[in-house]
């Protein structure tokens, strides 16, 4: 008992302090591709740090669902986090809820965001979660479809279960079926982190802005809270990506040094990741709103592809 | 043994190709960019000459290894290559709307690939021993699926330089089948069809040039005109 | 022992007692302020000794009959109480006393208010026959019940008669209803010939003693007869044109329980009246179930009237419900009852969570027509301010309907997904794949429904009054808020006590595919709710709460130990540098749905006509007039040419209707001989 509290609170400390890292990563190396100094890898933390600190503005014309939108959000975004596997293929609340679950939590905490981006009353907000909530839910379908691919294959819903099967068949990532479904689920971690060609996260034009004209009232520690969740969102889509696709080098217990040298493993494969996300960030350009759902019905047709690609070499 | 002496390796990546195959055959379909069909084609083909290499590597077979080189030269180098040149001499660079907007075309193309699976089904042997020698036997439904999409795109398209990429990727289908079946048809014969395709090919490539000359357009139902 | 008996008997005199008050004190023109609030506790303490029965009678498995004969062959009152009825009849008890809580307060103002103890008449008698309609164990007794509900529920509907949209609102429920009420009686009687009883009971099994062609005969009748009544597509069109006029207390009922009696009935006939059916019976159902879903909400994006854009999330629900009901069949063709009893329960489930919530939602919206005096979204906002409680209800059943967790909508979805999961691996070929693809069409109906429901609670409560009346509005009373209240606590309790809950469909399961699912639906010490085993997959909605709740700690920390000092204030939102933001700035309710208008535009066919007056340039427009529609596919190439084809019909039919009492003498004299020779000959 005490242990699994314990787990909770090391997985909790990983989640909270390698998510910024990402971000940073990403960005340093975006700036690298396009010849720029580009901020330092800590930045993400110290923003985070400064717009704890800082004071904010509340619209007055905001209600008590845009106080709690931040923590909701917030508190959605971390318990999916502990519902898959990241360092162990043992995820410390795996049990309480498969990938299912994650899915119906990220979604939660959107319900609210896009409610606190209603809550203000300006245009800007109204037009954010229009956006957000359009994009994603034209982009669920595929993610289900790839998740269902996944879950058939383990024959389980429980990222835990999967995870570990993936352990067992070493060349099973080949699979047509998993490779298509890897495919798929990548659009959708472009489309849900809202990254170019689909979101640009560093601009403010109102014709392009998404993620961030939802969120553009929100200022101080509300604001830290978002880019915080924003950042472990990012996470644990990378996660389920490396981790259910690439279970290599999962520790299956917890003593220290399988634990150290799968996080070490972790953090490569998630830095690998970005590279490939990065890349397809430079080298593409935003797309207009109305071409994203061609894009996702792309990533719908790669996971229908990969869940008849399991029967159809059965060989 | 090194794990790609495995065949079971060997089996998975020619699955694994075979389903790229596939999604560039999906993708053709709804490309409407010429130069981006022509290089999805050339790929297409490039997947398939590994195929027949890797198949051609677990059993040793001599033979399939020049089918892989005949394809490599004809279809991933010389047709593209040619088409290409085609594609900026007569400037067209974008298909015109097909007759089936791309979502249907895409759903056609789904339900041919079960279509493809159900009949390539009726030939499954669950019995057959895993080695060497049933290697590619899986992918006979990709190949099917080839075959149908590839007609369906003659059916839809407009252009006639589609409709010959069209035909193309019909006969990489057929060739799929050939290599994973029966590990090859006689020499003869696939340099025969090999030729055959080629000389189609460049004939029809030069016809839509001609086409495009006479009625300034790459479009095969103004053929009709040409009744008397 | 349970007295059952007693108490579902008293339940039901108490609700025909209160309807025929009503009746007197209308008749008698007896105006006191209390007659309808009485009428009102009377069918609170109806639906509580109706609801205490049924518990019983699903706690204790004990079936309970009993009959009363009218003296005439084939024909007598018989009811029963099975796990099934028993199940339906908790779910509707649990809605009336809510509804009649609510009523209280409702009924002083609107169109009800006018004759307050008339319309408790027919609400109490709506809900006495929807008892009825749930508990009645023989054919007969049954369609007259089924009858007196849709003929009560029509008085509900036309309460407020002066308008025209109510009338013909109500007019196109009735026509609907005969059409469908039509099906069924072909239906049961082919079912009863073979049965040789009108007893349900004794036509168990008895649609697969029928030939090959009269089963399936019966089986499409019987299916598209409740279809009309439960309002699956193409047979919707009457719920979002009598729900919206509707006075929202019986909208409220509608949605949440008169149209389950649709699904009531399919559950009778998809597992009581056949034992088996073929497979394309299980994919049709699965097929309407998808395409009711994905409609239903599509169509609800569009609507801006609050109670059209809920009548049609009702037909959604209704799809995710037949998803369940469909998969469940399937399983059954090809062996596996184990798996049919989780896709039955996902089924079942989110009937009642359906019922809970989207009553929930009606008697929100009634307070927020009462409070704004408008259904249009585009005039509301700010009523969060201005009606609190209200709100935060209206929250609850938007967050349970969007199927998020941890509340109820979520907890029936995860079993559907689980159903349609397990489908892929086992059924043949071509089957398969319908279950995967209908996941995912599942998946998108329910990102579709939150997205909704984030435009039905944003622009509704959220930021300022786009009109006076919005403006203007003040909360419910007190009554209106209890009734929310215990909707909303049952949102709740049913998801988080869904490991509890889960059990009482033991019954049921054992009775239409002798499973029994406890065990392999619950485990871990009741905290999970599990797949089939834990390995398939386990979620607790318990300790998701727990987990939010506990996890809510780290942002607390974070905010002691760093954001405590940061100054909070209070300024106006970003305006753009322009002078002041007024309602006008806001996001409207169509510009939110627009992006998925213009991506379904396929479906919606949508067409938008922009007029400009201009001054002196064109660069000035002095007023723009912008008006945009969808078009509504159904009505137009379905329905209308179906009516111009009858309206044809009965023109010609027309001449036999020559106004002579000599020639209708004549008809009935023919028909008579007709008859006489008919039966002869046999």
């Amino acid at each position: 008992m005490i242990e699994q509290v314990l787990l909770v609170f090391f997985h909790l400390a990983l989640v909270l302090l390698l998510s910024p890292l990402i971000t940073g990563f990403n960005r340093v190396l975006k700036a690298r591709v396009q010849t720029r100094q580009g901020p330092s890898l800590v930045q993400p933390y110290r923003d985070l740090y400064k717009l704890f600190r800082k004071g904010m503005v509340i619209p007055d014309t905001a209600s008590w669902i845009f106080t709690a939108t931040p923590f909701v959000l917030f508190v959605t975004t971390l318990l999916a986090s502990l519902l898959i596997p990241t360092i162990s293929a043992h995820a410390p609340l795996s049990l309480y809820g498969g990938v299912l679950a994650v899915v119906y939590l990220l979604a939660l905490g959107r319900f609210f965001l896009a409610l606190g981006g209603l809550d203000t009353g300006g245009s800007f907000g109204g037009l954010g979660s229009s956006r957000e909530m359009t994009i994603s839910a034209i982009a669920e379908p595929a993610l289900m479809l790839a998740v269902f691919t996944v879950a058939i294959g383990a024959g389980s819903t429980n990222l835990s279960t999967v995870a570990q099967s993936g352990l067992g068949q070493s060349w099973r990532f080949l699979a047509p079926s998993q490779m298509l479904a890897f495919a798929a689920l990548f659009i959708v971690l472009i489309a849900e982190t809202g990254r170019i060609p689909v979101d640009n996260p560093a601009t403010h034009l109102e014709l392009t802005m998404i993620h961030e004209a939802m969120i553009l009232e929100y200022s101080g520690p509300y604001l830290a809270l978002i880019e915080w969740a924003a950042a472990i969102k990012q996470l644990v889509l990378m996660t389920i990506l490396v981790n259910v696709f690439f279970p290599f080098g999962l520790s299956v217990d917890w003593s220290p040094g399988p634990v150290l040298l799968s996080l070490v493993l972790f953090i490569f494969k998630l830095l690998l990741l970005s590279v490939v996300v990065a890349a397809v960030e430079v080298s593409n350009a935003k797309m207009r709103l109305f071409r994203v759902p061609e894009l996702l019905a792309i990533a719908f047709v790669l996971s229908a592809l990969a869940l008849v690609s399991t029967f159809l070499f059965q060989g | 043994m090194q794990f790609w002496q495995d065949s079971q390796f060997g089996d998975r990546m020619i699955t694994l190709m075979a389903a790229l195959v596939l999604v560039l055959q999906i993708t053709m379909v709804t490309q409407r960019w010429l130069i981006t069909n022509i290089r999805a084609f050339a790929l297409q083909s490039f997947l398939l000459a590994c195929i027949a290499t890797t198949i051609a590597y677990y059993n040793a077979a001599p033979h399939i290894y020049i089918a892989a080189v005949f394809m490599l030269l004809v279809k991933v180098i010389l047709l593209p290559f040619v088409f290409e040149r085609l594609v900026r001499r007569i400037e067209i660079r974008r298909e015109i709307e097909p007759l089936i907007n791309a979502p249907i075309s895409v759903i056609i193309a789904g339900l041919l690939t079960l279509l493809a699976y159900v009949v390539a089904e009726s030939f499954h042997r669950p019995d057959e021993p895993m080695g060497p020698a049933s290697l590619g036997h899986n992918t006979l439904a990709v190949a099917i699926a080839l075959f149908l999409i590839g007609f369906f795109m003659m059916v839809n398209r407009r252009k006639a330089l589609t409709q010959v990429l069209a035909l193309l990727s019909l006969e990489n289908g057929i060739f799929l089948a050939a290599i994973s079946l029966t590990y090859g048809m006689p020499m003869i014969v696939e340099v025969g069809i090999f030729f055959d395709v080629l000389v189609g090919a460049m004939v029809l490539a030069i016809l839509v040039y001609r086409i495009r000359e006479t009625f300034d357009s790459m479009d095969v139902s103004r053929l009709s005109r040409l009744k008397g | 022992m349970w007295p059952i008996r007693e108490l579902y008997s008293a339940g039901l005199l108490v609700y025909a007692v209160a309807a025929l008050a009503g009746l007197v004190a209308h008749l008698r023109k007896i105006n006191r302020a209390w007659i309808a609030p009485l009428q009102c506790y009377a069918s609170v303490t109806a639906a509580a000794l109706e609801f205490t029965a049924s518990v019983g009678a699903l706690l204790s498995g004990s079936e309970f009959n009993w009959s009363l004969s009218s003296g005439i062959p084939f024909i007598h009152y018989g009811v029963r109480l099975d796990p099934l009825s028993a199940f339906f009849n908790l779910a509707l008890s649990l809605l009336a006393a809510c509804v009649a809580i609510y009523s209280v307060g409702y009924l002083r103002h609107g169109a009800a208010s006018r004759r307050p103890s008339l319309f408790c008449c027919f609400l109490n008698l709506m809900l006495l026959s929807l008892t009825l309609v749930f508990t009645a164990s023989n054919v007969v007794f049954f369609l007259v019940a089924w009858e007196l509900m849709v003929v009560s529920s029509y008085f509900l509907v036309i309460t407020d008669h002066e308008s025209e949209e109510a009338r013909s609102g109500g007019m196109l429920y009735m026509l609907m209803s005969r059409g469908g009420t039509g099906l069924l009686y072909i239906g049961f009687l082919l079912l009863a010939s073979v049965a040789g009883s009108m007893e349900f009971q004794a036509m168990h099994g008895s649609g697969n003693k029928l030939s090959p062609t009269l089963g399936v005969a019966a089986f499409l009748l019987l299916f598209f007869g409740f279809g009309v009544k439960a309002g699956i597509i193409p047979l919707h069109i009457w719920l979002p044109a009598a729900h919206p006029v509707a006075p929202s207390n019986v909208s409220a009922l509608m949605s949440g329980i008169v149209i389950k009696t649709g699904i009531y009935g399919m559950m009778r006939v998809f597992f009581d009246f056949y034992g088996e059916l073929p497979v394309w019976a299980g994919m049709l159902v699965l097929v309407v179930g998808v395409v009711s879903a994905l409609l239903g909400v599509l169509y609800a994006l569009m609507e801006h009237d609050l109670k059209r854009l809920l009548a049609y999330h009702s037909i959604e629900n209704i799809g995710i419900i037949l998803m369940g009901f469909g998969s469940a069949l399937l399983f059954r063709s090809f062996g596996h009852p184990q798996l049919a009893a989780l896709a039955l329960v996902a089924g079942l489930f989110h009937t009642l969570n359906h019922g809970i919530f989207k009553c929930l939602l009606f008697l929100g919206a009634g307070s927020v027509l009462q409070g704004a005096k408008t259904r249009n979204m585009e005039e509301m906002g700010g009523l969060i301010r201005r009606m609190p409680s209200t709100a935060f209800y209206f929250l609850v059943g938007s967050i349970a309907i969007s199927g998020l967790p941890p509340l109820n909508g979520f907890v029936s979805e995860w079993f559907t997904y689980q159903g349609l999961l397990a489908g892929f691996g086992a059924t043949p070929t071509l089957t398969r794949m319908a279950f995967p693809i209908a996941g995912a069409l599942l998946a998108l109906t329910a990102a579709l429904a939150s997205a909704c429901f984030v435009k039905a609670f944003g622009i509704t409560f959220l930021a300022l009054p786009r009109s006076e009346n919005a403006e203007r509005a003040t909360e419910a009373p007190h009554s209106m808020r209890t009734g929310m209240a215990i909707l909303a606590g049952a949102c709740v309790l049913l998801g988080l006590g869904a490991t509890w809950f889960v059990p009482i469909f033991a019954p049921i399961t054992q009775q239409a595919l002798g499973v029994q699912i406890t065990q392999q639906l619950v485990s871990g010490n009741s905290l999970l709710l599990t797949a089939g085993s834990v390995r398939n997959g386990s979620v607790s909605p318990l300790m998701i709460a727990i987990a939010l709740v506990a996890l809510g700690g780290v942002p607390l920390v974070l905010w002691l130990v760093w954001g405590r000092k940061s100054p909070r204030v209070i300024g106006p939102t970003w305006d753009c540098g322009l002078p002041g933001l007024t309602a006008s700035n806001e996001f409207t309710a169509t510009a939110f749905s627009k992006p998925l208008r213009m991506i379904f535009a396929a479906l919606f066919r949508p067409r938008r006509e922009i007029q400009a007056e201009f001054d002196v340039s064109r660069y000035y427009p002095k007023a723009i007039h912008f008006e945009s529609e969808i078009q509504p596919t159904f009505e137009t190439h379905i329905y209308d040419p179906l009516r111009v084809r009858i309206l044809a019909v009965a023109a010609r039919m027309r001449r036999i209707q020559t106004g002579s009492i000599h020639a209708y003498l004549a008809y009935i004299f023919v028909t008579l001989i007709l008859l006489l020779i008919f039966g002869v000959r046999e």
